[in-house]
This record gives C-alpha cells, sequence and structure tokens, in this order.
C-alpha cells in the first residue's frame, strides 16, 4: 500500500477574475521510504499541490478529489483538527523562505523548543531542559556545529542555510513519516544545496522519511530522487522511475525539458539561441482547454482539446494522446 | 545598546531643554511684573524682593537669568499659587497621582478590550461582524470627546442614575492621602467603611475612565487589526500551521506578539492627543488631576500653576514617547537588527 495516494486532485481558487483551476485532476503516488521529485515551472501549482497535500488550504481554494489517502486513512474525510494532529506528528513541511518561516521576534531556541516532542515521563521542572537538550541533539544531527549559539539568536542573524537546518530540524524532531520540502534550497548558494540535499537524502536512508521534493531543477532533482513526477500548469505530464524517465521520457513536454537542458559543453556558438519550447506558460486567467501544453506542443493534434487520461506502462505514467513509446521511439527522427 | 540608550537619554534632555527655554521665553511675555509671574508672590516684602532678584539673577543678562530659572525649576521651586498660596510643587504632588489613576485605568479598558477586540475583527471571515466592528472604531474614533463625556454622564448619571459623574470619591468618606492614589490609599487606610469607599471610588472612575478610553481603545483596534492580517500573512505563520500547533496557539504565541509592536508605536505616537483628551475628560467630570487643575488656573491667571503644569505635563509625554520608542526597540528584535547596522 502507497504512504500517499492522490487521485484527480483539482483544486479551484476564487480570483477577482472568477473561478479558476489552478490544479487539474492532479495524480500523485507515493511509496513509504522514497524521494519523490515534483518538477514544474514557478506558477505550475507545485506549491498549491504540496499545501492541499498537508492540509493548509488558503481561505479561497476549493479542493476536489476522487481519492485522498493517506496510509490507509481518507484524508478528504478528515476533520481539520485530525489534519492538523497529522501534521504535527506524521507529515511536515519545509518552506522555500527558510528565514521566513521562523518567526522573527523569538529566538530560534525557543521556537525549537516548542516544536519538540514532549516528554511525559519528566515532571514540569525538568520539560524545559529536556526540551532544551532535544533540541541541541537534534540542531546536531541536521548538521549545526555551534547548537547553543544558534539556538540564542534571532532569525535574522542566521544565514539561509542554517534557517533551513533549523526548520528541518523542527520538522523532523516528531519523527514524520513524509516531509514535504517546497523549493527547500530557492535563494542559498551551490555548496549549501548540495548540503541540504544531502542531509534530507540521510535522513530518508536513516530514519526512512519519505520525502516529496519541490523544485524547477530538473537535474539537480535527478540526482536525488527515486521517482519524478512533472508537473505543466496544474497538470501532471508525466511521472515515474526518474532512471527510466530520463533515459526515455515519454511526454513531449518531459521530453523538451530534458534536450533543452544545457550541456556546459561549449559546443554551442556565443550568443547563440537556446533551444525552449514556442511560447510560454499560459497565465491562469486564460488557460487552454484540454491538455494546456497543446498550444506549445510539437506533437499537438486535434485530439488534444480533449485532456488526456493519466494512462500507464508499467510503473510509467503518462498524460499525452501521443507519447513517445517505445515502438514509435525508433521511427522518431529527433530521438 | 548602551550607545542607543545614550541616544535616547541625550534626546530627552535636548527636547526638554528646549521646552524649558520655551516656557522662560513665555514668562517673560505675561502681562504681569516678571518677579510676580515667576514666584506667584502678589506685594512681595524688602527682603522678599532681594531673594527673588538673586534666586533668579533678575539683574544680569537673559542667558544667566535662563540659568538661574532653570536651577529654581529643577530643584523643584515652582513658586507658589496665586490663588491657594500654596506651593505649586506640593499642588502638582496631589493632582498627578489622580491624574496617572485615570489614565491607567483607561489604559487598562482600552488595551484589555481593544486587543482582543481586534483580534477577533481580523480572524472573524464574515464581512458583516468586520464591518459591524470597524464602523464602531469609526464613530469611536471620530466622536468628539466633550459632547462624549456630557452626554455619557447625562444618560448613566442624570437619567439613569447609575453612576456618580463628578469629583473622585463621595465627600462622606475621608481617606487620609499616602500614595496620591486613591484605590491604593482606600485600601491602605484602615477606616471601617473602607469597602464601600472603594466600591464608591470605583463607581467614580467609571464614566471618566470610558470616555477617556474611547479614543484609544479605537486606535488599539484598528491597528491591532491591520496588524494582525498582515502578520497571518507570513510564512512562519504558515510553518506553525504545518507543524500541527493549534491556531489559537499560533495566534497567542506567534502572531500577537509580532502584531502588538507596531500598536504600540502607533499608541506612542497618539500619546500627545490623549493628553490633550484626558485634560477635557477631567474638566468635564471635575476629576481632581493636573488638566482641571491647569484649566482652572488658566481661568484665574494663575501664572505659576500655568507654568508648573505645562512643565510637568510636557516632560511627562516627552518622557513617555521616548520610553515607548525604547520599549518598542526592546521587544521588537528586528529594530535592533537595524540598530546594529548603523553602529
Amino acid at each position: 500500500m502507497p504512504l500517499l495516494d492522490v487521485r484527480n486532485l483539482t483544486i479551484e481558487l476564487d480570483t477577482p477574475h472568477g473561478r479558476v483551476r489552478a490544479l487539474e485532476k492532479v495524480s500523485l503516488t507515493l511509496n513509504a521510504g522514497e524521494i519523490h521529485g515534483l518538477v514544474g515551472e514557478s506558477g505550475s501549482g507545485r506549491s498549491l499541490l504540496a499545501r492541499a497535500i498537508l492540509g493548509i488550504p488558503g481561505p479561497n481554494w476549493t479542493i476536489t478529489a476522487d481519492r485522498m489517502m493517506w496510509d490507509g486513512n481518507n484524508l478528504m474525510a478528515m476533520t481539520s483538527k485530525e489534519r492538523r494532529n497529522l501534521m504535527g506528528s506524521d507529515m511536515a513541511m519545509i518552506f522555500q523562505d527558510p528565514s521566513g518561516s521562523l518567526d522573527p521576534s523569538q529566538t530560534v531556541g525557543s521556537q525549537l523548543m516548542q516544536a519538540m516532542p514532549k516528554n511525559p515521563k519528566a515532571y514540569f521542572w525538568q520539560k524545559h531542559k529536556h526540551a532544551k537538550l532535544t533540541a541541541q541533539k537534534w540542531l546536531h544531527k541536521v548538521g549545526i556545529k555551534n547548537p547553543q549559539k544558534v539556538m540564542s539568536s534571532y532569525a535574522w542573524e542566521l544565514s539561509e542555510g542554517e534557517c533551513q537546518k533549523v526548520m528541518i530540524a523542527m520538522a523532523i524532531a516528531n519523527q514524520p513519516r513524509l516531509l514535504i520540502a517546497d523549493e527547500p534550497t530557492n535563494s542559498m548558494e551551490l555548496s549549501t544545496q548540495a548540503q541540504i540535499f544531502r542531509l534530507l537524502s540521510q535522513l530518508n536512508q536513516l530514519q526512512n522519511v519519505s520525502i516529496l521534493i519541490i523544485s524547477h531543477e530538473l537535474e539537480t532533482l535527478a540526482q536525488w530522487c527515486d521517482h519524478l513526477s512533472v508537473l505543466y500548469c496544474g497538470q501532471v505530464m508525466e511521472s515515474g522511475p526518474t532512471e527510466e524517465l530520463i533515459n526515455q521520457p515519454y511526454h513531449p513536454y518531459t521530453k523538451a525539458l530534458l534536450d533543452n537542458m544545457p550541456d556546459y559543453s561549449g559546443i554551442e556558438a556565443h550568443k547563440a539561441i537556446m533551444p525552449t519550447l514556442p511560447g510560454s506558460a499560459p497565465a491562469l486567467q486564460h488557460l487552454p482547454i484540454g491538455c494546456r501544453l497543446g498550444p506549445r506542443c510539437p506533437e499537438a493534434q486535434k485530439k488534444c482539446v480533449n485532456q488526456p487520461s493519466l494512462s500507464h506502462l508499467r510503473d510509467r505514467y503518462f498524460a499525452c494522446h501521443f507519447p513517445y513509446h517505445g515502438e514509435t521511439t525508433n521511427d522518431d527522427p529527433t530521438a | 545598546m548602551f550607545r542607543y540608550l545614550l541616544r535616547r537619554l541625550n534626546l530627552f534632555l535636548a527636547t526638554s531643554l528646549v521646552m524649558i527655554g520655551v516656557l522662560f521665553y513665555a514668562t517673560g511675555l505675561f502681562p504681569v511684573e516678571r518677579t510676580f509671574a515667576l514666584t506667584g508672590i502678589h506685594s512681595p516684602t524688602a527682603s522678599q524682593l532681594i531673594q527673588i532678584e538673586q534666586d533668579y539673577k533678575l539683574d544680569s543678562n537673559g542667558f544667566m537669568q535662563f540659568i538661574a530659572y532653570l536651577q529654581q525649576r529643577l530643584s523643584g521651586n515652582l513658586g507658589v499659587s496665586v490663588t491657594s498660596h500654596q506651593s505649586v510643587t506640593e499642588e502638582l504632588g496631589t493632582v498627578l497621582p489622580a491624574s496617572f489613576e485615570l489614565a491607567v485605568m483607561a489604559a487598562v479598558i482600552a488595551i484589555g478590550l481593544g486587543v482582543p477586540l481586534g483580534v477577533l475583527a481580523s480572524q472573524s471571515q464574515h464581512k458583516l461582524t468586520q464591518n459591524t466592528i470597524m464602523a464602531i472604531t469609526l464613530t469611536g474614533y471620530s466622536v468628539p470627546v466633550f459632547w462624549l463625556g456630557l452626554y455619557l454622564s447625562l444618560w448613566f448619571g442624570v437619567d439613569l442614575g447609575w453612576l456618580p459623574i463628578s469629583g473622585q470619591l463621595n465627600l462622606l468618606y475621608e481617606i487620609k492621602p499616602v500614595t496620591g492614589f486613591m484605590l491604593v490609599d482606600i485600601l491602605l487606610s484602615d477606616s471601617e467603611y473602607r469597602i464601600s469607599a472603594f466600591k464608591d471610588a470605583l463607581l467614580h472612575i467609571v464614566l471618566p475612565a470610558t470616555t477617556l478610553a474611547v479614543l484609544p481603545f479605537t486606535v488599539v483596534v484598528r491597528s491591532t487589526r491591520s496588524a494582525m492580517m498582515n502578520v497571518m500573512n507570513q510564512t512562519f505563520i504558515r510553518a506553525a500551521e504545518a507543524r500541527g500547533m493549534h491556531t489559537n496557539t499560533i495566534i497567542l504565541r506567534h502572531a500577537l506578539p509580532n502584531a502588538l509592536i507596531p500598536v504600540l508605536k502607533h499608541l506612542g505616537l497618539m500619546l500627545g492627543s490623549f493628553a490633550s483628551y484626558a485634560i477635557v475628560v477631567e474638566m468635564i467630570f471635575s476629576w481632581p488631576g493636573v488638566g482641571s487643575w491647569l484649566v482652572s488656573g488658566i481661568y484665574q491667571r494663575d501664572y505659576t500653576v500655568i507654568q508648573g503644569g505645562i512643565l510637568a505635563v510636557a516632560l511627562l509625554i516627552i518622557f513617555l514617547s521616548i520610553l515607548i520608542e525604547v520599549l518598542h526597540t526592546v521587544f521588537n528584535p528586528l529594530s535592533r537588527k537595524d540598530l546594529y547596522a548603523s553602529n
């Protein structure tokens, strides 16, 4: 049984321009103990999906889904209080703006101690010391060398990397089974990015935490994730095991992403135009009907005005009327 | 931090000095004898006149006179009141605590009711509740205090007869002043009518405190609401939710401390207008505080009382606004960030 199983999740937003389908029929399956990557451009609804899974929707959202199962329990049927309880213990999330995710008027330590699991055996006068020790232990585990100093600082006195480590410590202290990382390394330099990713993959291996990483960097995700899902404009394009997906994309969008990746080999001429899909991602108020990639898709035909359902070939899932299958790829001159 | 405090202290001293300078200049403009304006002694004897001229250095130049004036005023010599022939300092000592008592009560009402209502207004999803609260606060903000005070005393004091409309305590009770704060003095006294006197004093303070609290209350509600709406949209609230904290805990522990910082700043900015409100309220309810004392001094051309009252009130306002700024820095770690950057 998968840990998280989402089928045909649709999120509609009430905007001044009317109701908009920001996420349309998105399916996602996440097995226990895997690292799942969610790739998409900004505005493709990745963060919406993450927040809907966790259960912190905005005030103007309408969420509908055929199925949203968490470890065999129906998330849709839970009350908001049950969801909130689940959030602290089983699911946790880290955000793309780590220094903004910490309360600016409290020290990092006091917030960290609040998030630590309570020791039911400790008497009330021992609780403070206990929480402090646990907090230090977790800070040490996420790779902070001087826990004492970090705990007495305010969020704005720390670097983004340190803040993100603190956030990770808070998130994993209650030993969640799923960690949702929403662009965890945004606005960090490369070495810090690598540290954070290494930390996440260590957590996955040592504590068996399933991780859902959201990012726009396909290369980075390909390096760390077991499974990948590609999102475009609120629709799932393709998902499957990373290796197969990278080696042989079925969907035109994935293929375009992979083909257009700069290879830094220096063969391209100076100031050569970088290959991209024509056009740009549509605004939420002007979404095309059917497959939303339609107007930009090199393979698009008349049939694409109907949204393709998610079909699967072994453990690969893709939503396309004209996928690059094994048989057809041989005939495809571009392959 | 030490440097910051030193600079604030410097600001306090400089502002006060300028204020006293203006007061000194204005004293010279009073249409009376200079010795009378400075001391309040109407027809001094020869020896008194010599003493006054010595004290205020009336035969030297303007600067030396100002220095002497400063010396006298700062050492607590504010002259004697023209009408009561008592020392102005002593009179100040009796009226200041009464004003403080009223101000503290009004502040308790304004903050105690205003903050919860502001939070409620920011959290409520109903347009109707929000608009009702906003309409009430806007009305409270714009209603003139002299009208409000008079009508409250007319309704609750005269028509309904629920509350006394003037004074601090019924004349029946005799309470020996110890601290000057009536409520505290009553509790300290060993009179057998202590309890009923306390009740009476509480009843007396209700109307003036409520009237005075209306303006700060509306300011608190409006600024708390806008600050809360602002804070609740920030990422750290989302993050706290994602950690599974209860909404009430989030509001109390994370949202409110951050939201109250701008509220404090707002209150500090409005301090001057609150003070003038207090003077009007004290007049309406004949509260024996600085305000009514000052106004009656103005009516009676009591030049020493006018000087003493203005000096005390202005010094207090300068001190309190600087105190609020310092508190703002203490409670707001983010403003300390700018501080480090500037040093």
